[in-house]
């Protein structure tokens, strides 16, 4: 019943804000409207304040409440000159009623006066209550406020220090401009005040002061009285509100007066540091995290000093206090960053605390710090491989908890617990919540696609194409498709399945595409391919995703290649149907084909169906530089919005004010998860036939994340259009290659104008081929036969190490930069590998590496040996900007 | 808070503003109408508990039925933010005597804004501690009638300022019966598999103490925990007693605790508050002792009937026994007819909730009771798609057990008066989330 009420109460309020949008000369009318309406609400709730009379007819385009209001008058003016015993307790009812009201919403400022008059008293509960008016009226009636100001100044001489105190407070929160001039000599004597409360309530004046009126706030000092007392005073929290004021004051003024700048950099310096953690246990539990924040910005001269400063907050760890754990937390992590053993210890360390406050607690706080260990759990997996049955799911969990588990799951799997992790997930895929059988097949395809038991993991997804619920079906059918894309070799077995899947129980865009792709694909190996594409082209009036139509397209014509006599009839359809499509990328699809089709049919081929090779990294979704940036500002919003605060504080990246935005990039990354490295020019052209057109709008969207990867856009025929391409991936370096010469490449490819150069992630001076092939004896030769041109130490990354448990993962990762092993060995802590490499360009050289790593000191040695030395420079950078990336997720 | 909140408002589920203190000016009035609008009004609501619109982030948490909602306008510490809102509630239902709620709210306008002006100025957090903010704010709470009257409030006096070093405790306090009431509650987590195997397991535990102590005593708690005991024995340089000792994987204190203390000696002292806190926390994930078995056996005969036999063991000990234990077995939405044969209490079928409740409200040790039922299904059309089964819950308590099996060794009080004290300890194990899927 609440539940209908609420509904239809919802619907009126819908429509009312709806008109409060559209027209803000409004606001204050409707505005008044929906005071009635809560007075109503609260009048038939509660039986808190029965109005002296009954209320006549609250209609609602009539503000209510004035019978009360002037009735209150009557009474308040009764009252004033009174001296009789009880008044007090009589005043202290009305006043009460007073703020009843005007916190309902009813306008009871026209009782200012009366109320001023009213409050020449000694009692402290009508003075107090007396202040909460004056301040929620003050603003809005600069003139009445004139008025209070004479008898709060002269209680902020009261001999009560509590009155001194709260009239300072009212004073400071009348935020009236022109009363300034009498805030300055109450605040001053304020702050020399000899009780600690009277200081820490003129403290925080003085920043509010500040906001009213920063020339008034500067010239009369009060920012260096602040530092006097932040260094000297006793009470703590004198000194935390001390703090707070001059940040947010310097950090205001540092923009225009350098002096400002320099007393900010002052708080930074090693004595305020010193002082303010040397104190840290007298200060309550917020004003401690207050200066650990401070701490973190701190920059010690050498590592005893950060041995001290964590042996000294190390006991904040066990604070009861969530916030000053997180806290801690990042000092620790911010400190230890340049030294990498200690910073895995450090992992080891914090690792107890999280997962306690991640189990304890308002499901919100645990939210806010699980959003914190998904962090660490995505920068450094590997370190919380064993602890992966925290990240379980419960079957009461809500939604947002449960998807970032999953994620963590996923994050952390590994050869040792695949198996249970996987396990676990499946049970999550039978989950009657949608979306949570949804994102648990999502994870079993990612931990498929980090290669660890995939044979096991291929027949779990197919089971899920057998249990026939159609959102397990399409989001499965998704995955099988990126699966087929990184291990061709078990197209077999996928293509059994896949082919006795109905296309009319797909209904799901991507999952469609998926289907139609695979068709397209392995048409050779699904007898009946061409007719059931066929079957799809006849319904293409029907078929209302252009995604899909693109996708029928392509599809249509690969199958045509392989298997002419069958699908003639379809592809002359499906070519018809295309040109005449509403949609622009449709047409121009099928104008190109049709195109291309005159032309020759084998440069068809070579352009829409050449010989693919494996994918062999899939592309990740943030950048990690914008993964750094999150970690800097570890503890705060940008954690659980995963994206770095200009993000979403700047007005120009959060775009125009817009309710609709969605939060955090969370969903993003799912979304473009399916997106893909060019590890392969000739993959990269399929590519962009899967992206889905809507996919780039997506990437169009408010999302600035530079990462986000844009594949080629071919979608104008042969015409001109392609200069506009643009390729982001992870690896775009201000250095690459300018647009225009990557695109004549691709037109080059296009036009099968020579062979598929190969510019995957490359500076520009070098290319590398990516399909370079060498056998271990030509290596052997040639390494015996080259002379060293070159050799380097660089150091690893801590996550690169923490990463690299087998050479394999690292040689998977070099890989996906063009870079090839011929042979590898060694255990922890050392590796020692032989790559290859060969120039895209001619004359296509060698290049020859050595690279033993030492984990233990992350460091990594190379020697370079090169068919053309002159480039031998040029590639070592490449090859250790490659290594660098290593382990960065 | 690093970056200062900007408002706090209080709604009810309706979305109407209960009330609200702004702190700074920089964010509109409108704010809360874009909360209504784009939270209250959508399926949003319930997705996460942080969201962002337009240029402020609301932090929002539902207690009872009243929601309140943090506004910052800038990068703000998330986590320091709801802890924030989680003790002014704490610190409100002490004063409105243990309810939070709309009534509550609306009773105590005035006693709200006062407490808001305290514990936060200008959107930075104040003091909380409820020890203090007896000094400073007048008005009473008004309770609800069902509660007990409030003992007779302190008068307000400013001039009985409280010394820096422990602010958590006023000076003066007087008892005439010294007390100390320990509880030690802990709540068991556990998931397991089809197949009986346990797939994650923990202890979340907390010790409660309620102290009415005259004087600033100094209080030392000795448990039986791995750590504290080897330290001893160390110190004391004599062989760890033989004897049940307990792994505890974190531990985290109230902020009385001497933390130097603990790290240095391992010992938990501390000058306790007045009245009712909590002491600590910790978590174990070792050597939990599970007190109930649940061995379910569910079979689908068919497309309309289903047997379901459940056995419960309770492994503690015999002259032990559990209260309030609750079974519930999901079955299917088109359960048309139950028929229940139990050993021990009573069990129905909840259609609201789809489960068959079994409920035992004095469960003996060392027993096993066993509840069978058959369904009876009403037959749909959409037969094809299988029933997936959600896990089998279950809700208990049991007294003077712990599922961790951590034990109070000694509590010792000292004061310069060397007054007696009577000190008292309860155990208590609860299930947290009790999960076996079948």
């Amino acid at each position: 019943m609440i539940q209908n009420h609420f509904q239809v109460c919802a619907g009126i309020r819908f429509v009312l804000l709806h008109v409060i949008c559209q027209d803000f000369d409004r606001t204050v009318k409707l505005s008044d409207q929906r005071i009635a309406w809560i007075l109503q609400s609260s009048r038939g709730r509660s039986s808190m304040s029965p109005p002296a009379q009954p209320q006549k007819s609250p209609s609602p385009s009539q503000p209510s409440g004035k019978g009360e209001v002037s009735d209150l008058k009557l009474q308040l003016r009764q009252l004033a000159g009174s001296r009789a015993p009880g008044t007090d307790d009589a005043k202290r009812e009305l006043f009460k009623k007073v703020i009843s009201y005007m916190t309902v919403g009813i306008d009871v400022s026209s009782l200012f006066s009366e109320m001023v008059m009213c409050s020449a008293t000694s009692d402290t509960v009508l003075k107090k209550m007396c202040y909460l008016y004056v301040g929620n009226y003050a603003k809005g009636n600069p003139d009445l406020a004139l008025l209070t100001i004479n008898f709060l100044q002269k209680d902020c001489r009261d001999e009560d220090p509590m009155i001194r105190g709260l009239a300072l407070r009212s004073l400071c929160s009348l935020r009236v401009a022109n009363l300034v001039e009498y805030l300055v000599g109450p605040m001053g004597s304020g702050l020399k005040d000899n009780n600690g409360y009277v200081r820490t309530v003129a403290t925080i004046g003085v920043l509010k002061l500040y906001h009213i009126s920063s020339t008034t706030c500067i010239d009369a000092d009060f920012p260096s009285m602040l530092k006097d007392l932040m260094l000297n005073d006793p009470d703590a929290q004198v000194v935390a509100n001390c703090l707070s004021a001059l940040q947010e004051i310097w950090s205001l003024e540092a923009s225009t007066s350098e002096e400002a700048s320099r007393e900010r950099e002052a708080l930074l310096s090693k004595p305020v540091i010193y002082y303010l953690l040397n104190r840290i246990k007298d200060f309550s539990e917020w004003a401690q995290c207050l200066v650990l924040d401070l701490v973190v910005k701190y920059i010690p001269s050498d590592s005893n000093e950060i041995f001290d400063i964590m042996n000294l907050l190390e006991d904040r760890l066990q604070h009861a206090n969530g916030a000053v754990v997180l806290a801690t937390i990042k000092v620790f992590l911010h400190l230890t960053l340049s030294m990498t053993d200690v910073h895995q210890q450090v992992y080891e360390r914090i690792k107890a605390p999280l997962l306690t406050l991640v189990s304890s607690g308002s499901q919100e706080l645990s939210y806010a710090v699980l959003c914190h260990l998904h962090l660490l759990v995505m920068r450094a997996p590997i370190l919380f491989s064993s602890d992966y049955k925290h990240f379980y799911c419960q079957y009461n969990e809500p939604f947002y908890v449960k998807k970032l588990k999953l994620e963590m799951l996923t994050a952390v799997a590994n050869e040792s617990n695949t198996y249970e992790i996987v396990t676990e997930l499946c049970e999550y895929a039978a989950n009657v919540d949608v979306p949570i059988a949804r994102e648990s097949i999502r994870a079993v395809g990612k931990i498929a696609l980090q290669q660890y038991d995939v044979n096991a993991i291929v027949d779990r997804l197919l089971q899920f194409l057998e249990m026939d619920k159609d959102h397990v079906t399409a989001e499965t059918l998704v995955l099988v498709k990126d699966l087929l894309r990184k291990y061709p070799q078990w197209s077999h077995d996928c293509i059994a399945v896949v082919g006795n899947i109905s296309s009319k129980n797909v209904q799901e865009p991507k999952a469609k595409a998926a289907l139609i792709w695979m068709l397209g694909e392995y048409s050779q190996d699904i007898s009946d391919a061409p007719y059931i594409l066929e079957s799809l082209v006849e319904n293409w009036e029907d078929e209302h995703s252009a995604e899909v139509r693109l996708h029928l397209l392509t599809a249509v014509l690969k199958c045509f290649l392989r298997r002419p006599p069958e699908t003639q009839k379809a592809l002359g359809a499906a070519l018809a149907a295309g040109l005449a499509d509403s949609h622009q990328d449709v047409h121009d699809r099928a104008l190109f084909y049709y195109r291309l089709l005159q032309y020759n049919v084998n440069v068809t081929e070579r352009v829409v169906d050449p010989p693919k090779q494996a994918v062999s990294v899939f592309a990740d979704t943030q950048s990690s530089e914008i993964k750094d940036r999150i970690f800097d500002e570890f503890n705060s919003l940008s954690v659980v919005y995963q994206k770095p605060s200009y993000m979403f504080t700047d007005k120009e990246h959060r775009g125009p004010f817009e309710f609709s935005e969605e939060l955090g990039s969370l969903s993003v990354g799912v979304e473009s998860a399916h997106n893909v490295i060019p590890a392969q020019r000739v993959d990269a052209n399929d590519n962009d036939l899967l992206l889905s057109t809507s996919e780039k709008e997506e990437n169009k969207g408010p999302s600035s994340n530079g990462s986000s990867y844009n594949a080629p856009v071919y979608d104008g025929s042969i015409s001109l259009t392609v200069s506009q391409t643009q390729t982001e991936t992870p690896y775009s370096s201000p250095a690459l290659p300018t647009q225009a010469s990557q695109s004549t490449l691709a037109i080059d490819d296009l036009l099968g104008l020579g062979l598929p150069a190969a510019p995957s992630p490359v500076p520009p001076p070098l290319k590398l081929n990516v399909r370079a092939a060498l056998d271990p004896n030509t290596f052997q030769r040639k390494w015996g036969q080259l002379p060293v041109s070159l050799t380097q130490e660089c150091s690893i990354n801590p996550q690169g190490i923490a990463a690299l448990t087998t050479p394999q993962v690292l040689i998977r990762h070099m890989q996906g930069h063009s870079i090839h092993c011929i042979a590898s060995g060694g255990q922890a802590p050392n590796f020692k590998f032989f790559f290859f490499a060969q120039k895209a360009e001619e004359p296509a050289g060698f290049f020859l590496v050595e690279c033993v790593i030492n984990t233990s000191s992350s460091k990594a040695q190379i020697k370079v040996k090169a068919d053309d030395q002159s480039t031998s420079q040029v590639f070592s950078d490449l090859f250790q900007s490659a290594l660098s990336k290593f382990g960065k997720l | 808070m690093p970056v200062a909140a900007s408002a706090i408002y209080f709604l009810n589920l309706r979305g109407d503003v209960l009330i609200n203190r702004l702190y700074r000016d920089d964010v509109g009035g409108n704010m809360v109408d874009a909360f209504r609008m784009h939270i209250m009004q959508t399926k949003e609501l319930g997705t996460c508990p942080v969201r962002q619109i337009g240029g402020c982030s609301f932090f929002y948490m539902r207690i009872s039925n009243v929601y309140i909602v943090i506004v910052v306008s800038s990068n703000a510490n998330v986590a320091c933010a709801f802890k924030f809102v989680v003790e002014a509630v704490s610190l409100f239902k002490s004063y409105f005597g243990g309810a939070f709620d709309e009534d509550a709210i609306r009773n105590n306008f005035v006693l709200i804004y006062e407490l808001l002006d305290e514990i936060m100025d200008f959107g930075y957090p104040q003091n909380l501690s409820p020890e203090i903010l007896k000094l400073y704010i007048t008005q009473e709470g008004v309770r609800s009638p069902f509660s007990s009257k409030p003992a007779d409030k302190p008068v307000p006096n400013a001039t009985l300022q409280v010394t820096g070093a422990v602010g958590w405790r006023r000076e003066g306090l007087v008892y005439k019966k010294n007390e100390v009431f320990l509880d030690i509650v802990e709540s068991v987590n556990l998931l397991m598999s089809s197949k009986g195997s346990v797939l994650r397991c923990d202890v979340t535990g907390k010790i409660l103490m309620k102290c009415f102590l005259s004087g600033m005593p100094d209080l030392k708690l000795g448990l039986n925990d791995k750590i504290g005991l080897e330290k001893e024995s160390q110190l004391k340089n004599r062989p760890t007693k033989s004897g049940k000792t307990i792994e505890l994987d974190d531990v985290t204190f109230h902020q009385c605790v001497n933390l130097t203390r603990f790290n240095s000696e391992k010992t938990v002292s501390f000058v306790p508050p007045d009245g009712e806190f909590e002491l600590m926390k910790y978590r174990i994930t070792e050597g939990v002792n599970l007190p109930f078995r649940v061995l379910p056996t569910i079979k689908e005969l068919g497309r309309t009937r289903m047997e379901v036999n459940v056995k419960v063991k309770s492994v503690f000990g015999a002259k032990m026994f559990a209260l309030g234990v609750v079974i519930k077995i999901p079955v299917p939405k088109q359960t048309a007819k139950t028929s229940f044969q139990v050993t021990s209490g009573r069990a129905k079928y909840n259609a609201s909730i789809d489960c068959l409740v079994w409920k035992i409200r004095k469960f003996p040790g060392q027993t096993e009771p066993t509840m069978s039922a058959e369904v009876e299904l009403i037959s749909t059309m959409a037969e094809k798609k299988s029933w997936t089964r959600p896990p089998i819950q279950m809700e208990f308590q049991v007294p003077m057990f712990t599922a961790s099996g951590l034990r109070v060794r000694f509590l010792k009080v000292w004061e310069k008066s060397g007054y007696n004290t009577v000190e008292w300890v309860r155990y208590i194990t609860k299930a947290g989330s009790y999960e076996i899927r079948c």
